[in-house]
Order: C-alpha cells, then structure tokens, then sequence
C-alpha cells in the first residue's frame, strides 16, 4: 500500500500542468484495476464505522427499521462517562490485556528456540502453536468449561491428586478472569510465535556470527542483536495484542454464562468484557446508540493504547 | 527513509505498521458493524440455514413462496402437512437457524427494513423485545386474530400481546412445569414412589425442602435437585408470573426476595447438589446420580431422551407446590415488511391455530401446544413411556391452566441481567438476599429510563 501511495504522488508532481482530470484519465485502467478493494471496502469496512458514528449519537431500537432513531446528540457519551458497568467492563478488558500480554513472552521464547536450529522438525511444531488459533471457538468453549468444571473438571481433579482443595473456576469472581486469561494466551501464543519467527529468520546470520567472534554470549546476543532488529515485529503483534485484547469477545460469552446468561460476564460482573456488555446493550437491550457510543469510545481508547506504546517503547530511537 | 541506516528494516516496519492499521481497522469495522446490526444481518434476504431431512427448500414455481425461521427441526412435520394439504396455493420453506441467530437475524433485518422472512418464530425470553416497538404485523387488527382468543392458554396470550393490548406473536407451544423425581431413587430412599403419594406430600415449598432433607438423610451422596437457583428460585418467581415487571414498576424486591431466601435456605440444608444448570456439569451429575430430580417444564423431556436415554421410563412428575408456573414456550409472528403476510397469515393460523397443525409438531417433539382445542385429541390421554407409563400429557394441560401473567416489557432483558448479576452475588459470595434485591433494584432505577421502583 504504502509503495502504491508514494507512486502515485510522485506521478501527480510531475503532471501538475496538465491539471488532474488529465492523470485520472491516463490511470483510468490502474484505477479499475485497484478499484475492487476499495469498493469492497467501502461498502463492508467504511460505511458501517461511518454508521456506527453517526448512530453514537442517536437513540435507536432497531425493531423500527431504518429511520426511526431519534437524535440525542452527546447524551449517550455523558450517560457512558457516569456508567460504572461501562468502567467495569474496561476494567476487565485492561485486566485481560495485561495478562495475556504473557502470551507475547511465551511466543518470543518458543520462536527463539525454535529458531536456534537446536530442535529438530521445527514444523511440525509450528503447525501444533498454530493449531488453537484455528480450532472453533464452539469446540474451544466446551473442551474449557469442561477443563474448568467445578466437581467434575480435569483441573480440579489434577489439584484434588496434589492435596490442593477445587477451585470453582467459571463461578466464582476471583477466578473467572485467570481461567479466561489462560484460554486466550492457549489460544493466540501460535500466532505471534509464527509471527515472531518470521521476524527472526530475517535477522542476517552473519551479525550473530560477527557478535559471537567478538565473544558475546547467548543472553548478551539476545539482548543487544535479536530483541533491538526484533523491535518492529514486537511492535507490530503487541498492537495487535492491544487491539485483539480490548475487543476480546467469544472467550468471556462463553466461559461466563454464554449467550443466553441472565447473568452475563458471571459472578458479580468479573468476566465482563468491554465488547460483552456493549453486544449486550445492542442485541439484548437493544440500545443501538449506546452500544455505537461504546464502540467509538472504545476505538479512541485503543488508538490511545496503541498511540502510548508506540511513542514509548515501540519506536526505534535515533 | 529519514536516518537512513538500515533501509531494509524501516521498510519492513512501515509494511508492518501500515499491516496493524489495516487489520485493526477491519477488527474496529467488525465491531462497528456488529453495533450498527450490519454484521450479523448481512445479507439475511438469503439466509440458507442448516438443511432439515425430508425438506425439499425450493421455491415452487406458480405457488405463493414464504420462508419461516425456526430453530428446532420439529416445525417440520407441520410444514409437510400444510404444503400438501393448503388450499391458499403456498409453498413454505423452512429454514432452520440456531436459537440466536433466529432472533438476532430477525433483529438485524427489521433493522435494515429488509430480509425478514415471512415468519419468524420468537422464545418467550425475547418477547418482550419484540412485540413492544414494531416492526412485526399487528395480528389483532391486521388479520382478526383475537378470534383465537378463548382457545389459547390465558397467560400466554397475555406474553404474545403488546401494552396496548394487541396480539403481536401468536402463542405456539407453552411450558407447563412440575417437579420430575425418579421412583427408583425414592423407593431407596423409603419416600413415597407414585406420583399421587408424592403429590400429597409436597404441597407447599416447606414441604419440598422437607423432603429434600429426608432424602439427603437416606442417601447422603444424593440431592433432590442439581441447583436451587434454578429448581427453586425460578419456579417461585414464576409463579408470580414472568418478567420482572408490573406495567413499568419493578418487582425485584417483592418477587425475587422471597425465591431468593427460599433458594439460599436450600442450599444451606442442602436440598441442591450444588451444580449449576446447563452444562456439562449438570449431565454429569445427573449420570452418577448426585441428584435426582429437578423443577421443569414439559419440553425438557425431549433433551432428556437425547442426553441420558439410559433414564427414559424412570422419571415421575407431580404438580408444583403453591401453584402452577410456565418455563419457556415460543410464538409466531409475521414481520411487517414482508411482501406475503396473508399467505404467511395462512400459515401460522395452520401451525398454531389448528388442531391438526399443532399436533402433528406435539406428537413428534413434545412442542406442547398453547391451543387448547388441540388438547381434545386422544393422543392427550395415552400413558407415556418416558415417565414410566404415567399420563403426564393430561397432567401438562391442567398445570397449564391458572398461570398468573404480566404483560411484557421492552426492557424485560435488561432488568434480568441486572437482577442476574445480584443472583451470582447471593449465590457464589453469600450477600443478603433482601439487600441484593435493593441493590438490583437501585442499579435498574440508575440504568433503564422510564421505569419506576
């Protein structure tokens, strides 16, 4: 993308005489050509953001079909400010984004060694990581609930074996984000190692080789070659990260009651996610405004998060 | 290219972060259009849903075309019937989506003003959405609907219709509920086995927990039921009528506080083995027989021979104490945007409005019909195999009768979860059942307009 844009900006300098109709004209083709995305954007990625903004500030069942919203400017944004099931849940989700952050460091070292060249069948390993991210989140779901049951799950009867007493993973407030937690770093540890992997393999061996010469060890190479040329990737999945993380969706409906919980997130709210409470505001409750205002607010705060650490550790300094 | 040291890298850092834009602006739109209703509705208009056997889903040509959605096979039977039998010249495609999918499907297309089907069932816990903002077809003054007024179960009729008193979903099949024990278990237990012994013996709840602690007492590794959240809270809550509402007042504290103490009593005598409803759990207690019994409506039969088929002949079912409450049920309803509301009219008149319609989906599911004349069938006196030879389908239509009702409210859903989140609360952390009940209550005030306490 970025080469396409820096293309046709050189084009339009040299053209400036002959006026912009005239380069449209002569890029009719290319324009076609390119033109699929875009109109497929358009329609499935743009106009339902534009939408959603412009419903963040209306009042709107739904049930009505289109054009029976009422308009109320600002007023979901203020009752969002005074919602504390709102801070609740993003709470919750910064929670659940610390924390499986760890799937970022688990990833790092998995493709580091399998990088080494110290473990054999390197692909084989590879595919089983990368096996949770496609595994349906359905099966997911059932394989953990019964992982996590309370009397009769595995967990529990591995700790009964130690002496230790059961935990009531899903039910109780203090367990509920851990259990979540674990499935999502199970689940997505595969993809940044692949990820991470790649990054690795484009790392030219002779700097090893040349650090190694010069009598650096293994942490020393780490510290000071790998992570510093790893920098971009880093910075790249532990965005992703942010992102995926504040929208954590499937793991938290189906671990905390599931779609037709009357108590949705479970015990005391714990497992409440921020995108959880805002699908229920719209599919349940069937405030369509509010649920957009959450959905905006919660875009400005992960473009924040992403700005934060961007502008502290993920950009390389000169 | 600004410092120019390592070109290779800072190319590969702007293809990686202009990557990251691209993919978080997708996941943002996903979201966005998860919001606005466009996600999950897209293209509703063709919605295939998963193939039913025996169902030829084309549209005959010459032949009026509607499409129903629903999320049990058992509409099947019904729709076999009518499209050999019908005199309207209408051809009926069924398709069958997930219980969620049938409501969030329907949601999103009267969102969009488009791709509704011609009818569209709804459960009894989506109702309240439904009927109270429009979008669906006025029964009472569009097609004369209230002709079917005195042949449906009084209270359902009540859910299906909206405020103002006009039937909006015409009542399908309803849930008349019991208290399900097995014979075997009791007898070594030294309880009471046939079902009018058993009967006699509980006739209010203090009799219930009696017996739940004469049967613990016996048989210390076995509980009358799995969770008293759901065997004792529900059916006392109910019994009030569904729904969390009367007109726009809230009913927490009068309703949910009683059922909520009763529950907590319960658990402490351990009347309940402690195990949430639902899941896995439950299966597997009910299997190595942690409990025995449970407080449910008719339809669960069904789940049950699929489950735990090795139970089938062993179960009893008695009338509930202090009277007689619905769990469940689903109606039928006409979106206003279709282009063929007669002939779908036709229709749901066939399945819900007909003896021979309603039975055909009875006698193959155990959909319990809401129409009573359908009760009239002799099939209604015949012993049933599951509960042991027991006319338990008699039994179904008299516990049907007296079922007190609220009518439904727009924000019915709301008030459950907020209700539901103190229920955890009393349940897992012990709060008090009165002061949960005040909470819930202040936290509804706070967050619904329009309601009062």
């Amino acid at each position: 993308m970025a080469s396409t844009t820096a293309g046709a900006g050189g084009r339009s300098g040299l053209g400036q005489k002959r006026g912009t109709w005239f380069e449209v004209r002569r890029s009719f083709w290319p324009y076609v050509f390119i033109s699929p995305f875009f109109i497929l954007f358009g329609i499935f990625g743009l106009f339902p953001y534009v939408y959603a903004f412009y419903l963040s500030f209306v009042e709107w069942s739904g049930i009505g079909g289109p054009g029976t919203e009422t308009w109320v400017g600002l007023r979901n944004y203020q009752a969002l400010l005074g919602d504390d099931l709102w801070w609740k849940s993003l709470y919750n989700s910064v929670w659940l984004f610390v924390v499986t952050n760890l799937n970022l460091v688990i990833a790092l070292v998995l493709a580091y060694i399998l990088n080494s060249g110290l473990i054999r069948f390197k692909e084989v390993y590879r595919a089983a990581f990368f096996a949770p991210i496609v595994a349906s989140s359905v099966a997911v779901a059932v394989i953990f609930t019964t992982l996590f049951g309370e009397r009769y799950g595995t967990i529990n009867w591995v700790l009964s074996l130690v002496g230790l007493p059961g935990v009531d993973w899903l039910g109780s407030a203090t367990w509920i984000k851990p259990a979540i937690a674990t499935v999502v770093i199970w689940r997505y540890f595969g993809w940044n190692t692949v990820i991470y992997l790649a990054g690795l393999q484009s790392i030219p061996t002779d700097l090893y080789e040349a650090a190694r010469v010069d009598g650096a060890s293994w942490p020393q190479i780490f510290r000071h070659i790998t992570l510093p040329l790893l920098r971009p990737v880093i910075t790249f999945t532990v965005i992703l990260s942010i992102i995926g993380a504040l929208q954590l969706f499937e793991e938290p409906l189906m671990l905390a009651g599931g779609s037709q919980s009357t108590s949705p997130g479970g015990t005391d709210q714990a497992g409440l996610t921020t995108l959880v409470y805002l699908y229920n505001q719209a599919f349940s409750y069937l405030k369509f405004g509010y649920a957009s205002a959450m959905s905006v607010a919660l875009f400005v705060i992960i473009v924040l998060f992403s700005f934060v650490y961007y502008r502290t550790v993920g950009r390389e300094r000169d | 290219m600004a410092n120019g040291k390592k070109p290779y890298s800072l190319d590969r850092r702007r293809f990686l972060k202009a990557s990251a834009g691209a993919v978080g602006g997708l996941s943002l739109a996903g979201c966005a259009g998860m919001s606005t209703g466009g996600g999950g509705g897209a293209g509703a208009g063709n919605v295939q849903g998963t193939p039913v056997a025996g169902l030829n889903n084309q549209d005959v040509e010459g032949k009026t075309n509607i499409t129903v959605w629903f999320w049990d096979e058992g509409l099947k039977y019904a729709v076999q019937d009518y499209n050999k039998n019908n005199k309207k010249n209408v051809n009926v495609k069924f398709v069958k989506l997930s219980y969620d999918d049938t409501h969030n499907k329907l949601l999103t297309s009267l969102a969009a003003g488009s791709g509704a089907p011609d009818v569209c069932a709804i459960e009894i816990g989506q109702v309240g959405n439904f009927v109270t903002r429009g979008g669906l077809a006025d029964l009472t003054t569009e097609f004369e609907g209230d002709q079917f007024k005195d042949d449906m179960v009084e209270y359902k009729w009540i859910h299906g219709s909206n405020q103002e008193g006009k039937l909006i979903a015409m009542p399908w099949d309803i849930g008349p509920a019991g208290m399900w024990y097995q014979p075997d278990v009791f007898k070594r237990a030294d309880l009471p086995t046939e079902p009018e012994e058993v009967g006699k013996r509980v006739q209010t709840w203090e009799d219930v927990m009696q017996l739940g602690q004469d049967l613990r007492k016996k048989l210390p590794n076995t509980a009358l039921f799995a969770d008293a959240f759901n065997d004792i809270f529900v059916p006392i809550v109910e019994q009030k009528g569904h729904g969390w509402f009367q007109n726009n007042k809230l009913m927490f504290e009068e309703k949910g506080t009683p059922a909520l103490q009763a529950a907590v009593e319960a658990r402490k005598n351990k009347v309940d083995a402690n195990i949430d409803w639902w899941g896995a759990e439950w299966n597997e207690g009910l299997k190595q027989g942690a409990f025995q019994g449970m407080m449910i409506a008719s339809w669960m039969q069904t789940g049950l021979t699929q489950s735990n088929p090795q139970l089938i002949g062993k179960w009893r079912v008695v009338p509930p104490p202090e009277g007689n409450f619905n769990w469940g049920g689903s109606f039928l309803t006409i979106p206003a945007q279709g282009q063929n509301k007669e002939a779908a009219w036709d229709f749901v008149k066939y399945v819900c409005c007909t003896p021979e319609g309603q039975n055909a989906i009875f006698r193959s599911t155990g959909i319990f019909p809401a129409y009573k004349p359908a009760w009239k069938d002799p099939l209604y006196d015949q012993p049933v195999d599951f509960f042991g030879g027991q006319k338990t389908f008699r039994l179904w239509t008299e516990l049907a009768q007296n079922v007190p009702a609220n009518v439904v409210n727009p924000n019915d859903r709301q008030a459950g979860d907020v209700v539901g989140n103190e229920i955890t609360k009393v349940e897992k952390q012990g709060k008090d059942p009165a002061q949960a009940m005040k909470d819930a209550e202040a936290a509804a005030l706070k967050r619904i307009q329009g309601i009062v306490g």
